[in-house]
């Protein structure tokens, strides 16, 4: 039982960090309609950015989230308005293209600029932990599913409230309606990108202290991330925590009863089933 | 006036052919970028160290004339398929004469296929696992010990060890090599007298080892043998620290001989044991070198990262191939393999002499991480240095 309840607690925060990488990919695809295959890519920089930023500017690791994220939300935005704004009424099989082209890329500028050496970012309470009636929790992992908590409410606050909120769903919805009201949709695109992509920063620097840094980190967390706004649905960021704690969980026990070498037969096996009984996402709206 | 035109277009053909004919050309094709570029570029460095090397010293002796050595490498981007490619192109359309190996077991595996195929001798030093040479090739060489053998030293240590431990924990990632050292290691556990209480199989790449973890502990499991890739076990040092699970003894077959290991953990890579079957020694005379200490240094110098049991294998394949064309006394393939199945010398890495099956047999020496300097602690001779053992746990480091 004992056993049980720790693995159960490790799969909840591996869920919230699970949720905080997949986001900012559930952000771009449910407005923009893009499936950023770049994203992993995005969490890779992030991660760095808070590696260099801890080693050399000797600043927190969670202080330099925020400057991380920051950064990120620049190369976002300009992604966005150089080049997938060409291509914003393309079939999606472009924007794929695209994006799995910037993969590439940014992981192999990331290998001559940063080798490819294995990084971890280690302050001295990276390995910290509380122990509660027997179950072991580590600091780090709980910050990061409170992070991740806090970010999914902010972008949830910003969506449906904020004026600018209002305008990129509004454009999503009816760009024609949008125009007429003053939207600038090329703007609003390359802001909601951007916030995609600096949600990915803020989640590589979180990454890079619980786990281990290389340049070619980013494609299995594009397709975790992937996997968790399918489970998940598009329809609000509560899906993303919905699905990215299913996964954590199911990985989790499957690791432990089943056997390690099925954690990803199971994760995507789930996708599958959603995909049938609920293609819209655990959360989604059916019609 | 055809004529002349015909003689001139097979003047230009023929020359640049004459003049590679000067040249022995080895063919390889690493990991320079992709997952595993960290370790693709020792046998790049090493290669191309070794070839610079023997041609300073005059290059090889094949019959009468002194030839030079020359090296076509391709990146294989950590791609199977595409490194199969490469070798076939290699073979093929490069024309080279031998072929040196990639990195890793899958990779040799695979691309031992096309060295037997074309008949071409292929000396590989990335490639561990015992599936490599227990199908009957005869044109693949291995010098790196076999991976069924990587934890006999650390299980007959393990039996020598103050309070002694009594039950084991073997987990290992699913590919060639690592099952392979998961397989040999089982017989070793139950022969030593130990109780094997978990043994499980994960999937490559897995970064989240919080469930073997929370098992572990559960289990309160003494020793924990790690057969996996070194990613993981950044992880897996890391995991056990934030969830508190300290076993008395943890080891790992990979990682810790790099610096890299060291750097990326800090203080955190202390206690943790490891193996390896090249340590840069004075007493490791070799023909070209000096010494093996001498060739680290030197190869320090010139790449500015310390050189691994990796690069000295990859060192030893070149070597291989220039004895054996030495021995050999010409470039014909079949000659050559014959020779280097009879080759027998002292080299930085170690007696180059292969088995039957066509791989050495080197000593695993145990290391361990002690207070940031990498120790050796265990040999064939038994005990070198006192091993920091048990290890306390992680809230008295």
């Amino acid at each position: 039982m004992q056993l049980f309840l720790q693995i159960l607690a490790n799969g909840v925060l591996l869920g919230g960090l699970y949720t905080l990488m997949a986001l900012g990919l559930a952000l771009v695809w449910g407005v923009l309609n893009i499936v950023n295959l770049a994203h992993g890519a995005f969490i890779m920089l992030g991660a760095y950015a808070c590696y260099y930023l801890f080693t050399l500017g000797h600043i927190d690791p969670f202080a330099a989230l925020p400057i991380g994220a920051i950064g990120l939300f620049g190369i976002g935005y300009a992604t966005q308005r150089c080049i997938l704004n060409l291509v914003m009424r393309a079939p999606i099989f472009d924007t794929l293209l695209i994006t799995f082209g910037l993969e590439v890329v940014f992981t192999y500028l990331a290998q001559l600029a940063f080798s490819a050496d294995f990084r971890t970012i280690n302050p001295s309470y990276a390995g910290a932990n509380v122990t509660v009636a027997g179950i072991t929790f580590p600091l780090v992992r709980i910050a990061a599913f409170v992070i991740a908590l806090g970010l999914t409410a902010v972008m949830w606050l910003l969506l449906l409230r904020s004026r600018l909120g209002r305008a990129i769903r509004a454009t999503a919805q009816n760009l024609t309606a949008a125009r007429l009201y003053g939207a600038e949709p090329r703007h609003l695109y390359a802001i909601t990108f951007g916030l995609g992509a600096a949600l990915a920063g803020a989640a590589g620097g979180l990454y890079g202290v619980v786990s281990q840094i290389n340049p070619y980190i980013g494609a299995t967390l594009t397709a975790k991330s992937f996997a968790i706004s399918i489970i998940g649905g598009l329809e609000s960021p509560l899906g993303v925590i919905v699905g990215g704690l299913a996964l954590g969980i199911v990985e989790s026990l499957t690791a432990l009863y089943i056997g390690p070498t099925f954690t990803n037969v199971a994760s995507f096996g789930i996708l599958v089933l959603v995909l049938i009984i609920r293609p819209t996402g655990l959360l989604g709206r059916t019609t | 006036m055809i004529r002349r035109l015909l003689f001139a277009a097979l003047a230009g053909i023929a020359l640049p052919s004459a003049l590679h004919a000067e040249d022995i050309l080895l063919g390889a094709s690493v990991q320079l970028t992709g997952s595993t570029a960290n370790t693709g570029r020792y046998y790049r460095d090493g290669y191309e160290f070794a070839i610079d090397k023997i041609n300073a010293t005059g290059g090889v002796q094949a019959g009468n004339a002194h030839q030079k050595l020359a090296l076509k490498l391709y990146d294989n981007q950590s791609d199977v398929n595409l490194s199969v490619q490469q070798y076939v192109r290699l073979v093929s359309a490069d024309k080279v004469n031998f072929l040196l190996g990639p990195f890793a077991s899958n990779f040799a595996l695979a691309d031992s296929a096309v060295s037997e195929k074309y008949e071409i001798p292929m000396v590989q030093g990335g490639g561990a696992s015992d599936q490599i040479f227990n199908r009957g090739f005869k044109y693949i060489f291995g010098t790196l010990p076999a991976a069924s053998d990587y934890f006999s030293s650390t299980v007959e240590m393990l039996a020598k060890l103050e309070p002694k431990p009594t039950t084991v924990a073997l987990l290992y990632a699913d590919d060639a090599f690592d099952v392979a050292v998961a397989d040999g290691t089982r017989p070793l556990v139950k022969k030593g007298g130990f109780t094997l209480a978990l043994d499980e199989r994960y999937s490559s790449n897995t970064s989240d080892f919080s469930s073997l973890l929370s098992e572990i502990k559960s289990r309160n499991v003494d020793a924990v043998l790690v057969a996996g890739h070194e990613t993981e076990i950044l992880n897996f040092v890391r995991q056990a620290k934030s969830l508190s699970v300290s076993p008395k003894f943890y080891s790992f077959t990979v990682g810790v001989p790099t610096a890299d290991f060291r750097q990326a953990l800090g203080a955190d890579a202390n206690w943790a044991f490891g193996m390896t079957p090249w340590l840069p020694s004075p007493q490791l005379k070799d023909p070209y070198f000096g010494d093996a200490e001498e060739f680290a240094k030197a190869y320090k110098a010139k790449f500015g990262y310390d050189p691994d049991y990796h690069a000295a294998s990859a060192v030893a394949d070149v070597e291989a191939f220039a004895q054996a064309i030495a021995a050999a006394g010409s470039l014909e393939p079949n000659k050559v393999r014959d020779a280097l199945a009879k080759l027998d010398f002292e080299s930085l890495d170690g007696r180059i002499s292969f088995s039957e099956k066509g791989q050495i047999a080197l000593p695993q020496t145990v290391i361990q991480i002690q207070n940031g300097n990498l120790v050796a602690v265990y040999g064939s001779k038994g005990f070198v240095e006192k091993p920091m053992y048990p290890m306390p746990p992680w809230s008295e480091r």
